[in-house]
């Protein structure tokens, strides 16, 4: 009898204890965060990052959350201003104590607050960042979604010359964009030379800088250099403008140039002139993965006040959706608890996470984070043309070459 | 305990403090400087070659910095005798601007790429800094050279006509003012341990100038208010999400039509203060 009691008892105890951790795991919050640049330069960037990280929390907390326990993502404007970026990091490390930062956005942002987040101790990928070596400095906590632009190029430039037959190029840029600059004035340059194709103007390239809306001066310029393809070393609201203006002087050649290039108004800006430009993810690629992605994403953007009534999700968008996923799947791999007390333990485990990734499934494929912190993904190198982009080459941005 | 959260945004207004009264110093006169960002970014390039390359201690690389920049806003002060008002304003900020192309076409110090190596510095050297420099501002406030100063703002020829020499006062505060920038550059480098030309562009110049209208012009400690708001305001509207700036921008609007002269003048400081408005 006595037996029986004890054993009723312990019965009675062990139903609370588990009920009760039940209970405290579905109380459980997981709270990860997220710079974008809301207003400021590229604040349609930042807005479309806001509209794909508001629709993946609603998707894992109406797919019952991860491990029971509610996704939180606290989305932090920095205006595309680098002090803001870092305090934005304080902030979400410090206050809102998330397990680790998506973002920010821009190389600049990057280059300040990844040492604060070294500094922390929480993990920050940037979803669009691809100066080269700014995750390399800020080992370990500091990771980039992105392919550095200096390997890109040596898939990119071969395409172009075979492409268009090209012997000259003609480089012009925005001098004030960090990024524009090195591909620019850097990169491409020793690309080029090693393809046997001759610069003509890479003593002295064609400048302007961000904001300018005249460029006429310097398309002229650029036009009497006779080249077979202009380098545009800029992003793809500075590019709108030299494309126009290309255009409307008749310099009617194929163009060149990184990663920012990439998006919807390029293909409008002049639609005759082709341009090549290497991309992990663009709109209307066609993989399941990406489709379903588009699909869900693009009337969610396109009912966004604020947001252009045309957007597509850019390779922003899909790589700071891979960014959060891959945290969630750290959380749901990794013995993650979200508790405050397991805070540190939890954020190291997401960095080692990170660190040891083999084979993600990505929008491009496989992805995994090499010893300098970037991404080893696939990459395409695209060609738009006549309103939209087609693969032409596809690579892999592992120095072995398979990803 | 603070936040680390305040504490980066202490420091940011600690270097904005510090910036405020380089312009503040030089508006004291009469001239309206809009190229201090030049300023502070030739200081910031300066302290950081010492420090990363020479492995000078911060406060020798600050001290110098401050008087390479003293020099030069000396040097920029002359021509500037020549011009006033907007004009002035207009060769300031195209002054600004020439620094800024200067350090991005400059690959000895990274170019446009930026320069890296600098060691963190802490809060309470920020504000040793800005507490240092506010109270030298505020004793010279209270100095015959500051009604010198004054003088020639309110009348420069009758403070010609009455014997003051109004050449080395106005060239002086552009002196005075461009070593208070170069401080503000060469610790704005040593918190974020990362400087690119586009920190050092027009929209700093015109966030000192902003923070010492809103702040206050006709008196020192209206550059803490300034400086404390212009930081504070945009991350207290946070909730207001993607409208945030520009509700920053209409309370802006609000506060210098409810007060033109900012925020902080002289009779509401003495009110503050209880101390008598007579000083």
């Amino acid at each position: 009898m006595v037996q029986g009691r004890r054993l009723f008892l312990s019965g009675l105890v062990t139903a609370a204890l588990v009920s009760s951790a039940q209970f405290a795991y579905a109380q459980n919050t997981i709270t990860i965060g997220a710079i974008v640049p809301s207003s400021g330069p590229f604040a349609e960037w930042g807005r479309a990052n806001t509209v794909t990280l508001d629709m993946l929390e609603k998707q894992i907390n109406d797919g019952g959350g991860i491990n029971g326990a509610k996704l939180k993502l606290v989305i932090l404007d920095d205006a595309a201003k680098p002090a803001q970026a870092a305090n934005d990091l304080r902030k979400l490390a410090g206050d809102d104590k998330v397990l680790a930062v998506a973002g920010p956005l821009t190389s600049g942002a990057c280059e300040v607050t990844f040492p604060v987040a070294n500094q922390m101790k929480v993990v920050s990928t940037s979803q669009a960042s691809s100066k080269p070596g700014v995750a390399k400095a800020n080992r370990p906590w500091a990771f980039r979604n992105t392919v550095d632009e200096g390997i890109l190029a040596k898939t990119s430039v071969p395409y172009f010359k075979k492409a268009f037959n090209v012997k000259s190029v003609a480089i012009i840029y925005d001098a004030k964009d960090a990024v524009s600059t090195a591909i620019a004035t850097k990169i491409m340059p020793t690309i080029f030379t090693e393809n046997g194709i001759k610069v003509s103007n890479g003593d002295s390239p064609i400048s302007f800088n961000t904001g300018d809306l005249d460029v006429s001066a310097q398309v002229t310029k650029l036009k009497s250099l006779n080249p077979d393809g202009v380098v545009i070393g800029a992003d793809y609201s500075q590019a709108v403008t030299v494309l126009r203006e290309m255009k409307r002087q008749g310099l009617m050649k194929p163009v060149i140039g990184g990663t920012p290039l990439i998006s919807s108004a390029i293909l409008q800006a002049a639609p005759e002139i082709p341009v090549v430009a290497p991309a992990t993810f663009y709109a209307t690629m066609k993989t399941p993965k990406a489709e379903k992605f588009v699909s869900e994403l693009q009337p969610l953007l396109r009912k966004t006040s604020g947001l252009p009534k045309d957007i597509e999700p850019s390779m922003y968008d899909a790589n700071i959706y891979e960014i959060v996923s891959m945290y969630i799947d750290a959380i749901k791999k990794a013995d993650i608890t979200g508790k405050p007390a397991d805070l540190e333990a939890d954020r190291t485990k997401i960095r080692d996470y990170m660190a040891n990734l083999k084979g993600y499934e990505g929008f491009s494929g496989p992805v995994h984070f090499g010893a300098d912190g970037d991404a080893v993904k696939n990459f395409f190198i695209v060609q738009g043309q006549n309103g939209s982009w087609g693969t032409k080459v596809t690579g892999c941005s592992a120095s072995g070459g398979g990803c | 305990m603070m936040s680390t959260y305040y504490a980066g945004l202490l420091a940011d207004i600690g270097i904005l403090l510090i910036g405020t009264l380089s312009v503040y110093v030089i508006l004291a006169t009469g001239q309206l400087s809009l190229g201090n960002a030049g300023f502070m970014g030739i200081g910031s390039y300066i302290a950081s070659f010492l420090t990363v390359e020479w492995h000078w201690p911060l406060t020798v690389a600050l001290v110098i910095s401050a008087l390479a920049a003293s020099m030069i806003g000396i040097i920029v002060g002359f021509p500037a005798l020549r011009l006033k008002g907007i004009y002035l304003a207009i060769a300031t900020l195209g002054f600004g601007e020439m620094v800024r192309s200067f350090f991005l076409n400059f690959d000895r110090m990274g170019g446009s790429s930026g320069y890296h190596g600098m060691q963190h510095i802490s809060l309470a050297y920020i504000w040793l800094w800005a507490a240092g420099i506010f109270l030298i501002v505020t004793i010279l406030e209270r100095s015959q050279l500051w009604l010198e100063l004054r003088a020639v703002h309110d009348d420069e020829t009758a403070a010609g006509l009455v014997g003051l020499n109004t050449t080395h006062i106005k060239v002086g505060a552009f002196g005075f003012g461009a070593a208070i920038a170069a401080i503000a550059g060469g610790l704005f480098a040593h918190h974020y341990v990362y400087i690119e030309p586009g920190n050092f562009g027009f929209e700093r110049s015109i966030d000192f100038v902003l923070a010492v209208i809103l702040g206050g012009s006709t008196v020192g400690a209206g550059a803490v208010v300034g400086a404390g708001l212009l930081i504070l305001l945009p991350e207290w509207l946070r909730f207001l999400a993607d409208w945030r700036l520009a509700a920053f921008g209409v309370l802006l609007i609000l506060v210098l039509l409810l007060r033109r002269q900012g925020i902080l003048d002289r009779p509401l400081l003495a009110k503050l203060t209880f101390r008598s408005g007579a000083w």
